[in-house]
């Protein structure tokens, strides 16, 4: 590993800057990239094309931290905006666990249609009634049901 | 939650490996659980009762099925959690509008293929970023005008750069330039935030800052523009100024001098009162990348400190107004900045709610 690190950090390091266009977050990023590459293990053996799977995993953390960074900002705008007329903040610690589960259902859904996933999320989340659903979708009340059961097929439920 | 995550990836690489039959049972499987809880929040109650029972009597015929059934019952669960616990329809908003957020990116889904497919989805999230937040947390995005300038300083950075004439401008956070030299004149337009510059002389070619509310020309000198939502305000350092607002401008009346140690504001109306101000202590907050406060109102110096930061300081702008103050806080390091100011006045809270919000209020003494 050791090898590895000290032979394509630097060329990582400078793929991530050109592409953030700041030496900081590059840094960063390459430091979490290697930590990625390190705890899934399995990936070292036998790798082919160190660097291609180098940027892969770049991306997919740039991905993940772009999901996270959408969802935190627009919870807590909402949040804020909810704050001004009640006058009280939740707690921060249940923010954190909010935020962090909020990251993992959209991870889950994102790979469920849009339909489905509009039918899942005014149902198990906005807490609308079958009926209800149909009429917002304009479909019939079996296809509201067909939508929700391919919601909970199709999502990722290693997440859950 | 990280163990029970383990714990189902674990079991559900377990299960592909077992056999390669069972896939298509397994699928099958989890269509008739999802069919069965689809059914548990029918609008019908005897429909749901007749589910309940029929679901839990599916769920004992095999171990498979309890484990598939408690899987996605588990997510279910999570997703009715975020409403929260009195089952409020209003608590599930904030959730809502941040998975709307994410979903609502174009050319969002479909990342399962190639990997310059997931490329295009980075530069559209990173894009989503500046669109698809309210409008209070638009301010901190860049827009457009930021975006194409010449010279340009990210949130909570600084950026000194020397021009080809050997001026030297120094932007602080969030600030831009453009750059219109020609062999007649040095003009500097500035877009938006605040710079120092040190005029390199060029009796040839006079320099001159631009901006909505009016121009700037040196004299052989050093100043500080900086731009505000409609107005630009100018403090001298050394030297003088020649100032002619836009109206001066559209009038061809004649320009203002304004000379070292002075302030001036300039809007659409023209430019204001001159104002006398300590311009060594703006050198030195420049060198060292300080905010000086003198008895100005807390709001006032918690939008400058916002300005520095590249998450949001969120507060009441009437409750806090009252409250003056007096002092010298790091502006590179702005958390340290609020760490000083809940110093010096112990009555105010300061919550770090996330990396991109703190919350600052006062609440009433009990």
């Amino acid at each position: 590993m050791h090898t590895f690190y000290s032979s394509h950090h630097g060329w990582l390091f400078g793929w991530l800057r050109k592409k953030l266009g700041c030496s900081h977050n590059a840094a960063d990023l390459a430091q979490d990239t290697f930590l990625r590459i390190i705890a899934s293990r399995d990936a070292l053996i036998g790798m082919q094309e160190p660097r291609a799977y180098l940027t892969t995993t770049a991306k997919r953390l740039m991905l993940d931290r772009a999901r996270r960074q959408l969802i935190e900002q627009a919870y807590l705008a909402e949040l804020a905006s909810a704050a001004e007329t009640v006058g009280s903040y939740p707690d921060p610690a249940e923010i954190l666990l909010a935020v962090e589960a909020l990251e993992q259902i959209s991870y889950a859904l994102e790979v469920v249609s849009d339909n489905a996933r509009n039918a899942f999320l005014l149902h198990y989340l906005d807490g609308r009634t079958h009926a209800q659903v149909a009429a917002r979708l304009g479909v019939s009340m079996r296809m509201v049901q067909k939508y929700l059961v391919q919601a909970l097929v199709k999502c990722r439920l290693a997440q859950a | 939650m990280k163990l029970q995550s383990a714990n189902a990836a674990a079991a559900s690489t377990e299960a592909s490996v077992d056999a390669p039959d069972d896939i298509s049972a397994d699928a099958a499987i989890v269509e008739q659980a999802a069919q069965w809880i689809v059914q548990l929040s029918a609008d019908d109650t005897d429909r749901r009762e007749a589910a309940r029972r029929g679901f839990d009597a599916w769920k004992q015929a095999d171990p498979r099925h309890a484990a598939t059934a408690e899987r996605l019952e588990s997510f279910v669960g999570r997703v009715r959690r975020m409403r929260g616990a009195d089952d409020d329809k209003n608590n599930a908003r904030p959730a809502r509008v941040a998975l709307d957020a994410v979903f609502s990116a174009p050319g969002k889904r479909r990342r399962r293929t190639g990997s310059h497919r997931a490329k295009r989805i980075v530069a559209t999230m990173l894009l989503a970023l500046s669109v698809a937040v309210p409008a209070w947390l638009a301010t901190k995005m860049y827009p457009l005008h930021y975006l194409t300038a010449d010279v340009r300083s990210a949130t909570g950075q600084w950026e000194t750069r020397v021009l080809e004439d050997g001026t030297r401008i120094t932007l602080n956070s969030a600030s831009a330039v453009n750059l219109h030299y020609d062999a007649g004149r040095r003009a500097l337009e500035l877009v938006q935030g605040e710079i120092l510059v040190d005029v390199a002389k060029d009796p040839g070619r006079p320099f001159i800052v631009e901006t909505a509310q009016g121009s700037i020309r040196a004299l052989g000198t050093r100043f500080v523009v900086g731009r505000e939502a409609d107005a630009t305000v100018l403090s001298m350092l050394e030297s003088r100024v020649e100032v002619r607002s836009a109206k001066q401008a559209v009038n061809d009346d004649g320009a203002t001098i304004v000379s070292a140690s002075q302030r001036v504001r300039m809007t659409a109306a023209g430019i204001g009162a001159v104002e006398q101000i300590d311009a060594r202590s703006i050198a030195d907050a420049w060198k060292f990348h300080q905010l000086v406060v003198h008895d100005q109102s807390l709001p006032q110096v918690l939008d400058a400190l916002d300005r520095h930061r590249p998450g949001v300081i969120s507060y009441d702008r009437a409750a806090l107004e009252g409250i003056k103050v007096s002092a010298v806080l790091p502006l590179d390091d702005t958390g340290r900045a609020l760490q000083l100011l809940n110093g010096s006045f112990p009555r105010l809270r300061i919550r770090t709610l996330s990396p991109y919000l703190v919350r600052v209020d006062a609440p009433a003494e009990p």
